[in-house]
């Protein structure tokens, strides 16, 4: 296939809002099938194969390089490599998806406001309660590495894949590290973000893959495409 | 030019040596002790597995750890022991999974654990001129002088824990030395609430109960009480500006073992601090080294340790010109009570980097 690969995100609102901003920028994606089918058509660009993916595979794939361009958040590429810059090109923010990965405790913890208070609480957890402290994600990596920055090393992680508000009620975890938007979830989970507590400010956005194969011919394909978008400068393809 | 070969040979040879038992750990450990002792910090640099029923594995990413765990589960803590070892480990980093040669010694229990340190730098620079690297540049750095320093320096007892969990990672421990700083020109303090410590615990139980938290899994409300007020005393109780000094000039210190333990030890007359045991074990480890010919260049650099909380008295590193690190280890006295021996057992150890090494005899 000589042909670029589009990554688009295949339900929810994620796909909606790719949709509407590929349409207002001109370029009009199909989903002949419905929902059911994972392959896209656009009419202007009939050599561009359109892949209908969930989010966290797009950006798997993008930094593999199996597919050439996608969309997700910028949430999923930083988990996804600890170098994201060598990984992939941001071609575009898109202005939709965005939240915020951040690192809540329960409200009642009055006395933890910064991540300087985590430390504190995470050198003596051990000597105190027998185990060591421990906070829920889906973020392992991203966390390993913030925490890391502020030198925290006496913690465990628990991997949670859905509804990582809940862990500190439940007894999983004692405190966590998610995705929010607007916080009301946390909220509502008697969480409170920390005053220093956010890791990353994630939004929607086009990349490119830089470990895909980029030829002469493909990367032409690609000014091209970017050309039709009107999005982007003409010469993204000199950075790849 | 010997070819590689031979070279691994003799490195067997020193790691089999008369009085050394050469042991050969599993390739395949539980990973739950490495994060037990060394957090996710070192835990994301494991190659990991799992059973089928859950229990996570990790590839040998090092030989101190299952060494010394044999060691005390075969009821031996506290006879004297010297392990030698050679083999494969596995860690990764950025750049993906990395397959290493290492190869080193483990002395525990040993009567003179002075002498036990000396007889790992000996064996690091007989490895080392394996591969005829004879000159290593080696590092000092004291585990045993900066908790000296910090027993000895006036500050409220609750920040010295907090200042010892930073030694080894110098971003975290000059942010916290900025910050004890900054709150000596911060606003004034702000005056604790007029409540006592049992209805703020209360408090907190009532809020705990309300959000449905469970008061007995996690932090205790009295936990957490106290910790708040103890925040306010800390807010309060400055450590003085002169010790936040004492301790960034100290820890700036680099050069030259010889001079700069001399300049140490000024400074421990000036503010009258009895540094004589960390000073001297330094000093005697110096001269040891410096009679090892050829003569190697000596460094003790003050902010250097490892990452890791069972390390005591002295660690050290041995490095190629281009600062590669060829061979590192020290002295590890906490490690085998936190591996369950009842007594306590002074260990001294290192591993060789065989594949650096090998490079950099190429190079």
């Amino acid at each position: 296939m000589t042909g670029l690969t589009l990554g688009i995100p295949s339900k929810g609102r994620l796909e909606e809002d790719s949709r509407q901003a590929f349409a207002r920028a001109g370029m009009v994606i199909d989903r002949p099938g419905g929902a059911r089918s994972y392959q896209g058509t656009t009419a202007r660009q009939p050599d561009l194969a359109i892949r209908f993916m969930p989010a966290g595979d797009i950006a798997r794939e993008l930094i593999r390089g199996s597919i050439d361009l996608g969309v997700t958040g910028t949430d999923l590429i930083e988990e996804g490599t600890e170098h994201a810059d060598k990984a992939v090109l941001s071609a575009r923010a898109l202005g939709f998806g965005k939240a915020d990965v951040v690192v809540a405790v329960p409200n009642p913890w009055i006395d933890v406001t910064q991540m300087v208070d985590v430390a504190d609480v995470a050198a003596d957890f051990r000597t105190r309660h027998g185990r060591w402290l421990r906070v829920a994600t889906k973020f392992t990596n991203l966390t390993r590495r913030y925490f890391a920055k502020h030198g925290i090393i006496e913690y465990r992680l628990v991997e949670s894949s859905g509804a990582t508000e809940a862990a500190p009620v439940t007894g999983v975890a004692d405190f966590i590290v998610d995705l929010t938007s607007s916080g009301s979830t946390l909220a509502a989970n008697g969480l409170r973000v920390l005053e220093d507590g956010i890791i990353l400010k994630s939004e929607a956005q086009l990349f490119v893959s830089r470990a895909a194969e980029w030829t002469p011919m493909r990367k032409a394909q690609l000014e091209a495409l970017m050309s039709v978008l009107n999005w982007v400068p003409p010469g993204l393809t000199t950075q790849l | 030019m010997k070819p590689p070969h031979e070279r691994r040979t003799a490195l067997t040879h020193l790691v089999e040596a008369e009085g050394v038992a050469r042991v050969n750990p599993p390739m395949l450990l539980e990973a739950n002790q490495y994060f037990d002792l060394a957090g996710e910090e070192f835990g994301r640099s494991l190659l990991m597995t799992a059973a089928n029923d859950g229990v996570e594995y990790c590839l040998r990413p090092e030989f101190t750890i299952p060494i010394v765990s044999q060691y005390v589960a075969q009821g031996l803590a506290g006879s004297p022991v010297a392990y030698g070892y050679m083999g494969p480990v596995f860690r990764q980093d950025g750049s993906g999974p990395h397959e290493y040669v290492q190869a080193g010694v483990e002395l525990l229990g040993q009567l003179d654990p002075e002498q036990a340190l000396d007889e790992v730098f000996t064996f690091a620079r007989r490895a080392l001129s394996v591969y005829r690297l004879m000159t290593p540049t080696i590092r000092l750095g004291g585990v045993g002088l900066f908790e000296a320093i910090l027993a000895n320096a006036p500050m409220p007892d609750v920040w010295r824990p907090r200042i010892r969990a930073r030694f080894g990672h110098k971003d975290a421990m000059s942010r916290l030395l900025d910050r004890l700083a900054d709150s000596h020109a911060g606003k004034p303090d702000t005056p604790s609430e007029p409540i006592d410590r049992e209805s703020l615990a209360d408090y907190v139980a009532e809020q705990m109960v309300a959000a449905g938290y469970s008061p007995t899994d996690s932090r205790l409300p009295e936990e957490i009480a106290e910790r708040y007020y103890e925040k306010q005393a800390l807010a309060a109780a400055h450590v003085p500006l002169a010790t936040i000094d004492l301790l960034r000039l100290y820890l700036s210190i680099e050069g030259r073992a010889a001079g700069v333990l001399d300049e140490i030890e000024d400074l421990a007359s000036v503010y009258k601090f009895d540094l004589s045991a960390p000073l001297a074990a330094l000093r005697h480890h110096n001269a040891t080294l410096k009679a090892l010919a050829p003569q190697s260049v000596v460094m003790f650099d003050a902010s250097f340790s490892p990452r890791l909380e069972y390390y005591t008295g002295i660690v050290f590193e041995m490095e190629a010109e281009d600062g590669a690190v060829l061979a590192s280890g020290g002295q590890y006295d906490r490690l085998l009570q936190r591996l369950g021996s009842s007594v306590p057992v002074a260990a001294a150890g290192c591993a060789v980097w065989v594949d650096r090494v090998e490079q950099e005899m190429i190079s």
